[in-house]
């Protein structure tokens, strides 16, 4: 297989497996689970297609990246259902509506099922061979410089197909763009903690102080967080574990707090602050840099700055002092403004003066594999991009399951700069904003019909690389996945050292069986290994555990954005668990599944705190224009008491102009944000727009599930509370 | 055909009955929720969706209150929010309650249906027979919880599940025609197939060989399913446990002097419609 | 005043009501055309709605029922005038009857006719129906005797054959004089074939009084019964504003109510189409009236304990349907129920309207206009307002559709009772003459008795 002139690390790189050592010792694999026997896999999957019975496959959701196993129901050659596989460290055979709504992805009656050629309104149908050579045209005499590729986040082979494409192509200009992404925690926990990514144990925490993570509803990996929060909350003998939420806009996770505090917009670096002077107050020992620095924070500013009533920092000091350890999370509220980065460096500083790092906060497990390893997506990247794009750098532009014309904010002029563009190649699933201005569309294979694997940027136990394998045949015969596109691809610039592979299933299996020891299947033949990796659907490996530096590291001082009376409220767009960044807005599941908070429906709504609405004189279902000074949204409004009365909140991830089930569906707040970029990161604030509410005249019936009783019991006794002195939890089944 | 013929069959109605002195056996199925563990997220609602070909009914139809959920997330707010003088915000956060058929021992909706279209299992289950059902909607009127949902429309016809959407149907349960009523059934294909299975074994269905599909995908794992006589069973112990007893309309712990310190309850038990859905009370911190 | 005038001769009687058998005049064909367009709009709903389903009705869950049930209720409510004034005030030997009674009778069949057919719309699978009958099977399978609903579908049936009954037997002798007095032509065919032989003779007659009173002993029981199990759909059910004791009699007066509201519609109507003034003689509507403004007195009695009830029961739910009935989305119906069915009715109370065309035209119209608000009502709230504050729905209101069945049943109604009018009559020539003849005897009894 190995020809002269392409030595072993070469091949290494090809197979993706460059840059590591790979003689790692695995963890072993263990026999397919037992009475789990139906498990199988896609390989021999005919052996299994018995009419009446079902067969399961275990594979990797990649509805959203924490990429939970999951495991389908087949049955007659169709996949019925996802569930979760039990065997994932990461879900433990649970899952989430979006997860499951990825049979809907699948079988989408909108995908699109042929290569086509765009031209403005026309559209034409080509043939892949056509599609390709019309790219290595295109490619012909373009400089490295001037070819970008855009994606999401990435990882697996085919991140490693990728890089290898751009090499070949002698271009650095690859883009992971995710319009939601977790840049700004990163950034911060890396100065903090020396890592990007800790893991977080909810389940060793007795107190979780969470400031907008949403760590049951959208933020990292919510499955995960979900199954330890359920242990979480029995607690160790009864000892229920106590949360408490701090944001401006109630999320899931608020929701299900036992003390939810309503912060002004932009302050929660300010409260992390305070309430460090005040632990210290409290008889908590501080470094003395630390001490020094907070010192100004005294609680009666900090209550006046961030709105929350100094009652409720004394309460919160209390139970921080008396039960320990506990874990403060910074998530989607505190770091999407210009102070951002600061914002989350004074809470993970809290995080470091309570002693939780190392206890709660823990080093976490990295999959050893570079090339493998996630790309993670931020938008200051798409930024990079867009100003190359506006200066009319690139002549080729590939963009792959990313959507940058629907989610980043209209002052970009994201839809103009493209155009400038020579040539515009989009892999895509649909039709949608960004596909719509390429000159090539190239139809991809849904994840349950096409292979790949993944490691995943938030590994919450041991490092596992995800199996995503086919459940089913393919449903249109036309589509291909990204791995067979860019093997493609590299075999017309690269044919030697990928004449191999016939196609990215048989790379992908040369890739896992070339290194077979490390991945811990040592012990058996490569048919036996292979058929085991894919019953399983994922592989463990051990990876390195890096250590966390327990220094503490000063934060600068946050400072809020000043006030402007012209733009009285601050726009937070709602991220809601459903439907994120709008990717997934023509699952109908999805839109019929009610927002848990509101109960909304198929639409989109503007949260107003009640008491802004009767000083706005704004009652519900009143259609209101929100105005930012980038641009302008209608929608109806929903009077929500879970929002800070200096801010309204509009769900993102529904507006787009294409899909039955999206098109026509509610407005994409996106558009208005404006341009305020973290100071530290460059990453769009995604929190600082500041906007004015206008009423429009015009009242619709909201369409929502919640009944006219609004939310009250109305004196009957149907969903209960109890307080924890009235309860005894040790005694519980 | 006979008058025998029609009092014996007719007479078998309404056999069961958690006050008879002949209790279910071998099985009785029965659930229990904790809301302190459950966060309101809908998965439930989804997996029910995937499972029992629950149609999507579209913006439209939905607005004039024609959803078909099987299971809903209902969240509520504390009473004294927002009220004049009350709090400005949930501090507490909301309460979220999933609500699905509770499968009563003595179902109101059972009693009214005309052509016994609804009708009581040997293993205490409401049973909807669907191609006997008239469409007459009484069922409805009577079941105070309101978890039927009628087929206002002929989804399969009406494009609910479009060119390939229609692939991913679940052909353990029918699709349902217009002018039919439907509900939760705790999943009874899932049911009925370990029962099965483990009477060609000779044995009786283990405690968590059956998992609902609401349950299975729970991430928090608030939603328990089991057998109710089988003391082994986890529900069982739940419910003994929190001494919450099928076939009475007010529990002994509740008569107490001051209360109990035990969460399990189940909704408008006053009504005696005999619920084999037990909740768990949600917990709130008191410290802070 | 009297009721009737004596000396009207039998000869005149025969021919005055047969003269509405003749060929019709325009304004009837213009009625008839009209209740046909009407009926047609109803039958147009009903096609589109079997073919799309129930969900054009604009029903939901919770309000699963709507329109259909309310006027059902209605039309069971408008067929006990018949039994009241044939049975009832036949029993009580209450003369003033008799020149009315005939087309109260036919209201009953063709109501309860009207009545049926709004089971059959509100129901999901109308080819499904006879499911809920008890018919014979191999499979074993009957319908569910508990069911409120399945003992409606007998009641009504009963009844209904019952009432068909009593209104043909009722109409044998006057078959009989139609049969000797018309001469050739398919009406001569079908009335000799109806006279059943009908020679009048005195065996015949004794045969003739004696199923009669048999009947309408028979039917008594049965009106109360019908509406009482019309209740039960309601009452055995648990829902709040529902489960209520006294809805048996307070259904039955309501039905008496309206039934009497829509003879004096129908009273004046006839009169004055059929030119009947003589037979139906404003004595005689004075005698409705009165017992028309009775029965509503009733009615409101039966009102305000069930809302005292409700008021002083500590069923937290009724009551909060109750005073939702009375301020929420439907106070205006409900208040306008009441004006109708309560305050309007005062008006029968001043003697000086107790025989002014004009003005009992327009009240009975409001009186049952209040009895069909009264159904409404009692269907309708309990649904937006029930055990379960997260499915309570105030904004779900009828659609077209609904309202378009609603009307068209009104079409149907009139069509079978102006076809009915044409082709038998209308008024109980025989028992006119009775009345005649007692009229006479009495009056000279008092002539005699004056002498001394
Ligand atoms: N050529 C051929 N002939 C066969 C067979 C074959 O394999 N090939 N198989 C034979 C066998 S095994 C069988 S069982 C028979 C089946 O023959 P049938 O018994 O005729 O079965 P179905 O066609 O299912 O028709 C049942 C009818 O009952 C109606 N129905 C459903 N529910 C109810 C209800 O609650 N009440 C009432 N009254 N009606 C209801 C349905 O609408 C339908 O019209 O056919 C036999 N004939
Ligand atoms: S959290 Fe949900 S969407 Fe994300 S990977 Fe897991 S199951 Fe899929
Ligand atoms: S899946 Fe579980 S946690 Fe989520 S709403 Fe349903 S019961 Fe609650
Ligand atoms: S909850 Fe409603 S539908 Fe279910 S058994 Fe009880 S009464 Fe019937
Ligand atoms: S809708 Fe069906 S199940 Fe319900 S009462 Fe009517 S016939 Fe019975
Ligand atoms: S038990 Fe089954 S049918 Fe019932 S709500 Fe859960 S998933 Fe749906």
């Amino acid at each position: 297989m190995i020809e002269s002139g392409f030595d072993r690390r070469d091949f290494l790189k090809v197979l993706g497996w460059g840059g590591t050592a790979v003689a790692l010792s695995g963890c072993g694999n263990t026999s397919v689970q037992d009475g789990k026997e139906t498990v199988v896999s896609y390989v021999e999957a005919s052996d299994y297609m018995i009419p009446g019975v079902s067969v399961r496959f275990n594979s990797t959701c990649t509805q959203c990246e924490a990429g939970c196993s999951i495991n389908g129901r087949v049955r007659e050659g169709r996949v019925l259902k996802l569930e979760g596989n039990p065997d994932s460290d990461i879900n433990r055979g649970k899952m989430c509506g979006l997860g499951q709504a990825g049979v809907q992805h699948h079988y989408n009656p909108d995908r699109l099922k042929e290569p086509m050629l765009l031209n403005g309104d026309q559209s034409q149908s080509v043939s892949w061979e056509a599609a390709l050579k019309l790219i290595n045209d295109k490619l012909q005499g373009v400089s490295g410089d001037q070819i970008a590729f855009l994606t999401g986040t990435v990882s697996g082979h085919v991140k490693a197909l990728l890089g290898n494409f751009m090499e070949s192509v002698g271009s650095k200009h690859h883009f992971a763009y995710e319009a939601l992404s977790s840049a700004v925690l990163r950034a911060a926990n890396k100065k903090s903690y020396g890592v990007e990514m800790p893991r977080y144990s909810l389940d060793k925490a007795k107190v979780v102080v969470s400031f907008g993570a949403d760590f049951l509803g959208a933020w990292v990996s919510p499955v995960h967080f979900s199954q330890q929060y359920s242990r979480f909350r029995k607690g160790v003998d009864g000892q229920r574990g106590v949360l408490v939420q701090i944001e401006s806009k109630m999320t899931l996770t608020g929701a299900n707090a036992d003390r939810w505090l309503a912060i002004r917009p932009g302050t929660e670096g300010v409260l992390a602050l305070g309430l460090i002077n005040a632990l210290g107050a409290a008889g908590l020992s501080l470094p003395a840099e630390v001490a020094a620095e907070v010192k100004a924070y005294d609680k009666a500013r900090v209550s006046k700055e961030t709105g929350v009533a100094v009652g409720h920092i004394d309460k919160l000091v209390a139970l921080l002092r008396t039960r320990t350890p506990s874990l403060v999370l910074a998530g989607n509220g505190p770091d999407g403004f210009a102070q951002g980065s600061e914002n989350v460096a004074a809470i993970n500083l809290l995080n470091q003066v309570l002693g939780n790092v190392g206890k709660t906060v823990e080093a976490p497990v990295s999959a050893p594999f570079a090339q493998l390893q996630a790309t993670n997506g931020d938008s200051a990247s798409l930024y990079k991009l867009n100003e190359g794009m506006a200066r009319g750098q690139y002549k080729v532009l590939f963009a792959c399951g990313t959507n940058p014309v629907f989610s980043a904010p209209a002052s970009l002029k994201v839809a103009e700069n493209i155009k400038r563009v020579g040539f515009k190649v989009a892999f895509a699933h649909y039709l949608d904003e960004t596909a719509q201005q390429a000159d090539l569309v190239l139809p991809l294979d849904s994840s349950l019909e096409d292979w790949g694997t993944h490691i995943v940027a938030y590994q919450p136990g041991e490092a596992h690389i995800g199996i995503q394998q086919p459940l089913m045949e393919k449903l249109h015969a036309n589509t291909r996945g990204a791995g067979d596109i860019l093997l493609a691809l590299l075999k017309s610039r690269r044919a030697e050292e990928y004449k191999a592979f016939e196609d990215y299933y048989a790379y992908l299996r040369a890739a896992v069986l070339q290194n077979k020891a490390a991945l811990g299947g040592g012990a058996l033949d490569d048919e036996g290994f292979w058929e085991q990796t894919l019953s399983k659907g994922l592989i463990r490996v051990a990876g390195s555990s890096a250590a966390l530096s327990t220094s503490t590291v000063v934060a600068a001082v946050p400072v809020a954005t000043a006030e402007n009376p012209d733009y009285p409220l601050t726009l937070i767009p709602g991220i809601t668990p459903n439907l994120r960044d709008g990717r997934y807005a023509n699952q109908p599941w999805l839109q019929e599944s009610p927002d848990p908070l509101t109960t909304i429906v198929w639409d989109s709504w503007v949260e107003i705190h009640p008491k802004k609405a009767a000083e706005l004189g704004i009652a519900e279902g009143d259609i209101v224009e929100v105005i930012s000074r980038t641009g302008s949204i209608k929608a109806q409004a929903y009077l929500f008491p879970g929002i800070h009365p200096e801010a309204v909140s509009v769900p993102l991830g529904r507006g787009q102009n294409w899909g039955r089930y999206a098109k026509g569906f509610g407005v994409n707040p996106f558009q208005i944000l404006d341009p305020v970029f973290d100071k530290q990161t460059g990453e769009l604030a995604l929190n600082d727009t500041r906007v004015k509410i206008k009423k429009s005249g015009k009242r619709v019936i909201v369409i929502k599930d919640e009944g006219a009783a609004g939310g009250k019991q109305m004196g009957k006794k149907i969903a209960v509370r109890a307080s924890t002195d009235e309860v005894d939890l040790s005694k519980e089944v | 055909m006979s008058v025998t013929n029609l009092l014996e069959n007719w007479s078998q109605f309404r056999h069961f009955h958690p006050v008879d002195d002949k209790p279910h056996d071998p099985y009785k199925w029965a659930m229990s929720i904790d809301l302190d563990a459950c966060t309101g997220c809908n998965a439930c609602s989804v997996a029910c969706y995937a499972e029992n070909n629950i149609p999507v009914v579209g913006k439209e139809r939905f607005s004039h209150g024609q959803q078909m959920h099987w299971i809903r997330i209902e969240r509520y707010w504390d009473e004294d929010q927002n009220a004049v003088g009350g709090r400005d915000f949930p501090d507490q956060g909301a309460q979220f309650l999933p609500m699905m058929c509770q499968q009563c021992e003595a179902a109101p909706c059972e009693t009214v249906c005309p052509v016994a279209a609804t009708n009581h299992t040997s293993d205490g289950l409401n049973s909807q027979v669907y191609n006997r059902c008239i469409g007459s909607r009484y069922c409805s009127a009577n079941c105070p919880f309101k978890v039927r949902y009628f087929n206002w429309y002929d989804y399969p016809s009406d494009d609910a599940w479009p060119a390939e959407m229609s692939q991913q149907l679940n052909p353990d349960v029918t699709v349902r025609g217009k002018g039919v009523m439907e509900k939760c059934t705790f999943c009874i294909q899932r049911v009925n197939e370990a029962k099965v299975k483990a009477k060609s074994e000779g044995r009786l269905v283990r405690d968590g060989e059956i998992q609902t599909a609401c349950q299975q995908v729970c991430p928090t794992s608030a939603i328990s399913f089991g057998n109710l006589v089988d003391t082994e069973s986890r529900v069982h112990k739940q419910w003994e446990a929190q001494k919450v007893e099928l076939d009475k309309d007010k529990q002994e712990k509740d008569e107490q002097e001051g209360g109990s310190k035990l969460r399990g309850y189940r909704i408008l038990e006053e009504l005696r419609p005999y619920p084999s859905v037990m909740y768990l009370e949600r917990v709130r911190e008191s410290a802070v | 005043m009297k009721d009737i005038n004596e000396d009207i001769a039998w000869a005149k009687i025969n021919q005055d009501v047969l003269k509405s058998l003749e060929n019709p005049r325009k304004l009837y064909w213009v009625i008839v055309l009209s209740a046909l367009a009407v009926f047609s709009v109803g039958v147009g709903c009903e096609v589109y709605q079997y073919n799309v389903g129930m969900g054009v009705a604009n029903l939901n869950n919770p309000h699963v029922w709507g329109l259909y049930i309310a006027t059902f209720i209605f039309w069971i409510g408008m067929s006990h005038s018949g039994t009241l004034l044939s049975a009832i005030l036949h029993l009580m030997h209450a003369d003033w009857r008799k020149p009315i009674y005939r087309f109260a009778e036919a209201m009953t069949t063709f109501s309860l006719m009207t009545a049926g057919l709004f089971v059959m719309v509100h129901i999901g699978r109308l080819w499904q129906f006879y499911y809920s009958l008890p018919y014979p099977n191999e499979r074993g399978l009957w319908p569910n005797f508990q069911s409120p609903l399945l003992w409606d579908a007998m009641a009504i049936f009963t009844y209904l054959s019952s009432s068909i009954l009593f209104l043909y037997v009722g109409m044998i002798p006057d078959l009989a004089i139609a049969r000797d007095n018309i001469h050739e032509g398919w009406r001569k065919k079908l009335y000799s074939a109806l006279a059943l032989g009908w020679e009048g003779t005195d065996r015949q007659w004794r045969n003739f009084r004696v199923t009669y009173l048999t009947i309408a002993c028979f039917l008594i029981p049965l009106a109360v019964s019908v509406h009482s199990i019309v209740a039960s759909d309601f009452a055995m059910s648990q829902q709040p504003g529902w489960h209520v004791t006294s809805f048996p009699p307070y259904f039955v007066a309501g039905a008496l109510y309206s039934g009497c509201a829509a003879i004096i519609t129908l009273f004046i109507i006839l009169r004055y189409v059929f030119r009947f003034e003589e037979y139906m003689t404003l004595p005689i509507l004075k005698k409705t009236v009165r017992l028309t403004f009775a029965i509503s007195m009733v009615w409101t009695y039966l009102n305000a304990v069930e809302f005292a009830s409700v008021w002083y029961s500590h069923d937290e739910a009724s009551k909060a349907v109750l005073i939702q009935k009375a301020t929420g989305p439907y106070a205006p119906f409900w208040w306008g129920m009441i004006f109708c069915g309560s305050v309007v009715p005062l008006v029968l109370a001043i003697k000086r309207f107790q025989t002014s065309i004009p003005v009992l035209f327009v009240v009975s119209l409001l009186l049952n206009l209040g009895m069909w608000l009264e159904r409404w009502m009692i269907v309708a709230p309990t649904f937006s307002h029930g055990y379960y504050p997260w499915t309570w729905d105030h904004d779900q209101w009828p659609s077209l559709v609904q309202w378009g069945m609603v009307l068209g049943s009104f079409g149907w109604f009139t069509l079978l009772f102006m076809i009915f009018c044409k082709v038998f009559p209308s008024v109980s020539m025989y028992e006119v003459k009775e009345m005649v003849y007692h009229r006479k005897l009495h009056s000279k009894k008092s002539e005699s008795q004056g002498a001394h």
